[in-house]
């Protein structure tokens, strides 16, 4: 690793890099189709975002485990704060509140919350003497940490991040080595609870699109009308697509949301199997780079976080897909780096530089064990 | 002990922290076994729907294209059933918003035609319901305008016979499932449906053209003579086609009402008369073929009325004298025929008219088709009244089908409404020798030149035909009031393609007419004009200088003296 290259830039994960930029580059060519052939006003935007918080994970992945250590709890209090904050001036405008309006930017904490829970769940059982990991003691208080923001982010009300903040905690409670009948327990008691909720705890537009999920072409106008052109899209797109800027259902507005939430279905109608394939191997790539990390993490703290974010990433991925296939109902999740929109890439770009830092620990580990 | 647990102290949490991490790792896996399920899960989803999904959207539009049920066309591909997406107006009434009482009276000044009753009615019941199975654009634009969510007005397939009530008969109608309920809509009902064939129409052997110009010629007849109705055929002597087929009053099939229903009844393959002296060539040739009548100049007593038994057969247009074969067909004599049919017996003209299968329905598709009153027993007095067409009843049909099997060389065919491809037509079966048919041409073309049939010659067109007029049964005997009238023709006669009857039920006399109401006046003039217009669609051009040749029979019509 010596020679003319500096030393700090030999050791940025360009590999990493590389990928993000082909994804998020292929979002930028997406979204100049679904602007209808035009840079603005998406596309230009999303480059510069991407490049933006490049930086930002990049500059990130320079601080040490101990600082995210530090950092971890005091940052959560304040963005859980946040969170109430939004709901307070929620209750004081009316209506659906999830923007915390700071004059210069508007930050949407509950997506801050996404990373920011598993970091402090992860903190949590480090900081948690191994032998207590079967006690009650073990239990409640990563509940608190997961169920505050959650209820919080339920009340705005956002069911899709309201999931990724509980997945990401609970699969870090679970892979600290929480016992597996809690979560069997919890299994269970889901299945009893969903229904109760489902009838009294959703808003009627939230059942709305679970009942539309279940089946889309009972309302092919109403709820189910996004399922329905989604499908039409990535439908007709057949095996090698209409061919980029041909996408009728996009660029003719039968599709709604083509540039943020729909947009897999927007670039699977142009370019085909082919390109979903593609976009899917992307992401593996991705998340095996982030899994990866987590199985050879050397620090429980690290391990945990690692997992918890690519858990997080994953859950985006996943989700986004299932509900554009019509696998899951529509619950409002971008696709990293191909949707429009900058929270989400925020978000995503944090998660992404906690684990370049993580990477870069592992790293320097083993080159000052080896020399 | 103690000391033991002292020294394992440590290597108990060694082993705890080893453990924990085993856990972590082994959950990691499992982790990413799920993840990667749903990976998978979500390419085989995107790897359907890339490979399937498009197809089944393409197919879906496509069925726009094909129809729900095949189209029904004439002869010439001109349609006369097709498919339409029309809009229906339905309620559903737990949806209602508005006030069903001041909704029905706003319903009820859109269609006047429908009391607001109904609509309240409809609008109270429990489930949804039609209101309208078809509307109009604007019906449907004021409609919607009432702002009612309760109101739906799903696009629905709806049969649409875009010539209105021309063909009605023949063309049937459908049921709201899109049922055939009459007509060739009923008769080809699994063709209509068979999903291999529903871009392909059904071509019928109807002409609408001469549909048309039969319809309006026995109309304005029917109209002119205020008949109760009006019937006629026009059928290819040679494939058994029928070309036109009319029963008015007709009916629109797009609009079936109570009047509709009352008109729906296609009386030329359903309505059995008794056709009277249209029945006299078919005994002639009878006996023409059995060889009972060997000379045409033989001459048989119509003096005076026959009897037989405590019968009286008398003529309606009494000559007075001893008549021919010739001289009786061209003054339509019934008692000259009854001599006839009584030397050719009972058993010889049975026979004719069972190969003219006037014993039975008539040979058609349609389900429409009357069973015949043939006489009880056979005897003496039923042969010789039914050689002049009284005492048998059978539907226009047969008799159509009867003078093409006369005209046409003897072959007899079934009828059929569908067309028939050249070369294509029933092989038919022999009733009458091509001798007796050629010479039945010359008797049939004299009746119209010399005869009762004269005011059906249309010039340079050879029409031959012979006039019917047959009182009508009621209560038991006959009543001289009510007449049918029929005209069975031919054309033309030196090379007969066409068969065309005329039938008018109950004409009125009218002074045009000097009073008369039969048939040489009604129904013969009918051919008159339709013949013209008919025959040069159907290639038949007026031909002054041809005509069949029956200067061999001329003589033997005796004239009185100074009339050439």
């Amino acid at each position: 690793m010596s020679g003319i290259i500096p030393a700090p830039i030999a050791q940025q994960p360009w590999k990493v890099i590389f990928l993000l930029c082909i994804i998020a580059g292929f979002g930028v060519v997406v979204l100049y189709s679904a602007a209808g052939g035009s840079m603005s006003p998406w596309a230009s935007r999303h480059a510069i975002r991407f490049g933006v918080f490049l930086v930002m994970a990049l500059v990130l992945s320079r601080f040490s485990e101990n600082v995210f250590k530090f950092f971890t709890f005091p940052v959560y209090v304040v963005i859980a704060l946040m969170l109430l904050g939004v709901e307070l001036i929620g209750a004081v405008g009316g209506g659906s509140q999830r923007w915390l309006d700071l004059g210069l930017i508007r930050i949407q904490p509950s997506e801050l919350m996404k990373p920011a829970i598993i970091l402090a769940v992860a903190r949590f059982y480090d900081l948690l003497p191994i032998g207590q990991i079967r006690t009650w003691g073990a239990i409640w208080p990563a509940l608190l940490l997961m169920g505050i923001p959650a209820s919080l982010v339920l009340l705005q009300p956002d069911l899709g991040t309201t999931l990724t903040i509980l997945a990401g905690g609970m699969a870090v409670a679970f892979l600290a080595g929480l016992p597996l009948r809690l979560f069997v327990i919890g299994a269970a008691a889901m299945a009893v609870i969903a229904p109760l909720a489902y009838f009294f705890g959703l808003e009627e537009y939230q059942q709305r699109r679970v009942t539309t999920f279940i089946n889309p072409e009972n309302d092919p106008l109403g709820a189910g009308y996004h399922i329905t052109q989604s499908k039409i899209a990535i439908g007709s797109g057949g095996m090698t697509g209409k061919g980029y800027l041909n996408g009728s259902q996009s660029h003719l507005d039968y599709l709604p949301e083509g540039h943020t939430d729909f947009v897999f279905a927007t670039m699977a109608e142009e370019w085909g199997l082919i390109g979903g394939f593609a976009v899917i191997f992307a992401f593996f790539l991705l998340l095996r780079w982030g899994f990866g990390l987590a199985v050879n993490a050397k620090t429980r703290f690290s391990k945990l976080v690692a997992a918890g974010l690519s858990t997080t990433i994953f859950f985006y991925i996943a989700i986004n897909l299932m509900m554009v296939m019509g696998l899951a109902p529509v619950v409002g999740i971008p696709l990293p780096f191909l949707s429009y929109g900058g929270s989400s890439m925020m978000t995503i770009m944090i998660c992404i530089g906690v684990l370049m830092s993580i990477d870069r620990e592992m790293k320097q580990k083993r080159r000052s064990t080896l020399s | 002990m103690t000391a033991l647990v002292g020294n394992g102290g440590r290597p108990r949490l060694a082993n705890i922290k080893q453990k924990v991490t085993l856990v972590a790792q082994v959950r990691l896996i499992v982790v990413l076994g799920l993840f990667a399920l749903a990976i998978t899960t979500l390419l085989l989803r995107l790897f359907y729907y890339g490979a399937f999904e498009g197809q089944v959207q393409r197919s879906l539009v496509s069925t726009d294209v094909i129809p729900v049920r095949a189209d029904l066309v004439d002869r010439n591909g001109v349609p006369l059933a097709r498919n339409m997406k029309m809009r229906a107006l339905r309620v559903i009434p737990e949806k209602i918003l508005g006030d069903k009482n001041k909704l029905a009276m706003q319903l009820a000044e859109i269609f006047p035609d429908t009391p607001a009753s109904t609509f309240l009615k409809a609008m109270k019941k429990d489930r949804p319901s039609y209101l309208r199975r078809r509307l109009v654009p604007e019906d449907a634009n004021k409609v919607h305008a009432l702002g009612e969510v309760g109101f739906e007005f799903p696009r629905e397939d709806e049969r649409f016979y875009p010539q209105h009530g021309l063909a009605a008969h023949v063309l049937g109608y459908v049921d709201a499932d899109r049922k055939g309920v009459m007509g060739m809509e009923k008769a080809l009902e699994e063709r209509l449906v068979d999903p291999a064939k529903l871009a392909e129409p059904a071509a019928l052997s109807i002409d609408i053209r001469v549909q048309a110009a039969l319809e309006s010629e026995l109309g304005a007849t029917m109209k002119k003579h205020s008949a109760r109705g009006a019937t006629g055929v026009v059928l290819d002597v040679h494939t058994g086609e029928v070309l036109a087929m009319a029963s008015l009053p007709e009916f629109n099939p797009n609009k079936i009402d109570a009047t509709a229903l009352r008109h729906q009844v296609n009386d030329v393959t359903y309505s059995v008369y008794e056709l009277g002296s249209t029945f006299k060539p078919l005994t002639v040739a009878a006996a023409l073929d059995a060889g009972t009548v060997t000379n045409l100049a033989t001459r048989y007593n119509a003096t005076e009325p026959l009897k037989v038994g405590r019968f009286r057969i008398k003529d309606d247009h009494a000559q007075g004298r001893y008549l021919n074969v010739p001289e009786a067909l061209v003054h339509s004599s019934n008692i000259v025929t009854a001599r006839l049919a009584d030397n050719l017996g009972k058993e010889r003209m049975e026979e004719m008219f069972r190969k003219l299968d006037f014993d039975d329905r008539p040979e058609i598709e349609l389900v429409e088709a009357g069973r015949p009153l043939w006489p009880q027993n056979w005897g003496r007095v039923t042969n010789m009244t039914v050689s002049y067409g009284h005492g048998i009843a059978v539907t226009p049909m047969h008799l159509a089908s009867a003078y093409a099997a006369l005209v046409n060389g003897g072959i007899w065919r079934p009828a059929t409404l569908e067309k028939v491809g050249p070369d294509k037509a029933d092989p038919g079966r022999r009733v009458f020798k091509a001798s007796t048919s050629a010479r039945i041409r010359q008797l049939l073309r004299m009746i119209v030149s010399d005869g009762t049939g004269r005011k059906a010659d249309a010039p340079g067109f050879r029409i031959g035909g012979k006039t019917g007029s047959a009182e009508k049964p009621k209560g038991g005997g006959y009543s001289k009031s009510s007449l049918v009238s029929t005209f069975a023709a031919a054309f033309p006669m030196d090379d007969p393609k066409y068969v065309v009857i005329t039938m008018l039920d109950e004409p009125k006399g009218i002074a045009e007419t000097f009073g008369q109401r039969t048939a040489g006046w009604t129904a013969a003039p009918v051919v008159k004009r339709l013949v013209p217009r008919i025959g040069p669609m159907l290639g038949v051009v007026p031909d002054e200088s041809r005509d069949v040749d029956v200067s061999e029979l001329t003589p033997l019509l005796w004239r009185p003296k100074g009339e050439s």
